[in-house]
């Protein structure tokens, strides 16, 4: 039973990655991203690509982890949203980003293949370790470390200040001076930084696979959507309860019904509080 | 136009015209493989097989003076784009047989289009609804069935190692759900309940709830029927972390050479047995039968001499498919579709590289139950294995 928990937390955790990633780029441009949870697929597969086949040591592979998932970041933001979003109003970007999603999901099919690869140790530690093993906790502390350096980034820098300002009012942000186009491309390299840390941390977990970015992009969501758009802290619960919900409810009653609870939860809190539970309800001025 | 222009354009002409009487005369085989996606390297392994058979018999003049022309399209593993595709094979390029799909979701989705369309379909999925005398009389399986696997795996478990308390494990796919239930059933007529059942996430990140379960049921042996190597290499590290020195018995995909990669430690691969076949099996003396050394040489003849490094029987099966064809239509004396189920039908034995193939007017399955044998899962060496004892 401790297992189901400590295993529920490290996915958990991972969704909760994803969660902030939405809430990044949402944040500047209001649009959910179908390449979210493929950021984490990246980050992943490049760190395992980096350590293995050309023997990086741990930090330089994370670090091209981390810039692998800005660049994907990049590439979203100019392929899929920059045009969209100037063009028009309708809910477009979910088309773009799906198609860019499924581009380079089939991309890493062929080049990196279908079965998923091992990712290698992060930290020296024997396997028996148990319940102490880094592929639990190597996700949960990058989750916690993220949010946290999103709050500070947010309260602390001008250029978090930028992104609360956007996410308020963009045409007023615009009014003011604020060069939204630029905030909102920074705003998508940070999400895709942000995305191959996690997936990098998670690496022992996932194993690098390439069919990872749907499963990620929609437990991400919901995660979102169950801690409330926008909120840092809703992600962090919302993920960590997604996982141990899914997990334990896999422990009663078996894996075939664990899709059922995950989509089950996100009903309730729809139904119950539409907003999420620390999200903010939005008053339309009149 | 000058003379010259108008004569080569006559001459162009005559060569298509050539061209495509060669075509008709050819024996058009359609070849749907699953080259990308899902499962795609037993596809690729199968792709080599077909294109060396088909080389090899061109190379030797053709069956009865005609040439075989292969017509690959890659399903992605996709049921849509195979039903597409098996109906372009069948409708727009008028195959004359066709190999596959590959995977069994495909297969169940193509095999009554191409029972309408009335052409010879060789079945390489092992899914057990796939053949069906009355319903599909033009498909003929090559491949064992899934129940053969499981057959051979429960006798392992339950009369060579004398186990009798199971674990069944079957992952949440339509192929791991509906083969954990044939596992249990045929547990069931050996009166033998299992101590605990589940079906995993294939994707799931960690099983170490599910094998404490099973060993506090009090399980001797883990039975899993999944081909998800991901799943299968975590259930073996998870055992060998718990140090639990259980036996696991099961599905062919146990001995991927993928799996290895993904294992903690090289160990945690002993003690691990599966589903495998005599043609791919190392006798005591480490030899293989003769047909199946024969192959690998000369794949080494055309590939160069290194080690084999995926899975040889997935190569001997598409092999197979060609000489299947190349063995009919010579009976038949021809590709008329309704004589080529006549022969097929009437076929008692015939020697393959991968299986000796017996059909009949009733039975549409060719693989003979005695030719699965169980293999140790870590005994990987140039494409075979060596038995389980």
């Amino acid at each position: 039973m401790l297992s189901a928990l400590i295993a529920g937390l490290a996915t958990g955790a991972l969704y909760a990655a994803a969660a902030l990633v939405y809430n990044v780029m949402f944040s500047t441009s209001k649009v959910l991203s179908v390449t979210t949870g493929h950021t984490a697929m990246l980050g992943g597969v490049f760190g395992a690509w980096f350590m293995q086949a050309f023997g990086l040591p741990v930090p330089v592979a994370l670090l091209g982890s981390i810039g692998v998932g800005a660049l994907f970041g990049l590439l979203t933001d100019f392929v899929a949203i920059r045009r969209v979003l100037s063009r028009s109003d309708e809910h477009l970007w979910l088309l773009s980003t799906l198609a860019l999603a499924t581009m380079v999901q089939q991309a890493i099919a062929l080049w990196w293949g279908t079965e998923p690869k091992p990712f290698p140790r992060v930290i020296a530690q024997d396997f028996g370790a148990g319940l102490l093993d880094q592929k639990y906790w190597l996700p949960v502390i990058v989750a916690i470390a993220l949010a946290v350096g999103l709050e500070l980034f947010y309260r602390r820098t001008l250029y978090g200040k930028l992104f609360v300002a956007m996410s308020e009012d963009i045409f007023a942000a615009r009014a003011r001076g604020i060069p939204t186009d630029r905030i909102r491309m920074l705003s998508y390299v940070m999400a895709g930084a942000m995305g191959g840390l996690a997936g990098f941390a998670a690496g022992q977990l996932t194993f690098a696979y390439f069919a990872l970015g749907l499963t990620l992009t929609l437990n991400g969501f919901i995660a979102l959507a169950v801690g409330g758009l926008g909120s840092n802290l809703g992600a962090l619960v919302g993920g960590a309860a997604l996982g141990i919900l899914s997990s334990i409810a896999t422990y009663y009653v078996g894996g075939e019904f664990q899709q059922t609870i995950s989509v089950g939860l996100l009903m309730v809190v729809l139904l119950l509080k539409p907003e999420g539970l620390f999200g903010t309800r939005n008053v339309r001025p009149v | 136009m000058s003379i010259s222009l108008r004569r080569a354009l006559v001459g162009a002409a005559a060569l298509a015209w050539a061209a495509g009487a060669f075509a008709q005369d050819a024996i058009r085989i359609g070849w749907l493989s699953s080259l990308t996606g899902p499962l795609s390297s037993a596809a690729i392994a199968e792709n080599q097989g077909v294109q060396f058979a088909v080389e090899e018999i061109n190379k030797a003049g053709g069956v009865n003076g005609r040439k075989l022309e292969l017509i690959t399209r890659d399903t992605a593993g996709d049921p849509t784009k195979a039903v597409n595709l098996a109906k372009q094979l069948a409708f727009t390029e008028k195959v004359h047989f066709i190999i596959g799909p590959v995977n069994s979701g495909e297969s169940l989705a193509t095999v009554p289009i191409l029972a309408r369309a009335g052409i010879p379909n060789l079945i390489i999925g092992s899914v057990d609804e796939l053949v069906d005398a009355k319903k599909y009389p033009n498909a003929f399986r090559a491949i064992n069935t899934n129940r053969q696997w499981i057959e051979a795996a429960n006798h392992y478990a339950l009369n060579v190692i004398k186990r009798k308390k199971i674990a069944v494990i079957g992952d949440t796919s339509g192929y791991g759900t509906s083969s954990a239930k044939t596992a249990a059933e045929l547990l069931d007529k050996a009166g033998i309940k299992p101590v605990y059942s589940v079906l995993i996430d294939p994707n799931k990140t960690d099983l170490t709830d599910e094998m404490n379960k099973a060993k506090a049921a009090g399980a001797d042996v883990v039975m899993p029927w999944s081909a998800a190597t991901g799943l299968l290499a975590r259930l073996l590290n998870t055992r060998g972390d718990m140090g639990w020195d259980v036996p696991i018995v099961g599905h062919p995909a146990l001995m991927a050479p993928a799996i290895k990669k993904l294992l903690n430690k090289p160990e945690y691969w002993g003690n691990a047995v599966a589903a495998g076949y005599v043609s791919t099996t190392y006798d005591e003396k480490g030899k293989l039968p003769a047909k199946t050394q024969a192959l690998i040489d000369k794949l080494h003849g055309k590939m160069g001499t290194g080690e084999i490094d995926y899975m040889l029987w997935w190569v001997a099966l598409g092999y197979d498919t060609v000489k299947i064809v190349e063995y009919a239509v010579k009976q038949a004396n021809g590709t008329d579709p309704k004589v080529i189920q006549k022969v097929l039908e009437n076929t008692k034995g015939l020697q393959g590289v991968y299986a000796t193939y017996s059909w009949s007017a009733a039975q549409r399955n060719g693989f003979p139950d005695h030719q699965i044998v169980m293999n140790q899962a870590n005994s990987f060496k140039d494409g075979a294995y060596r038995a389980a004892r």
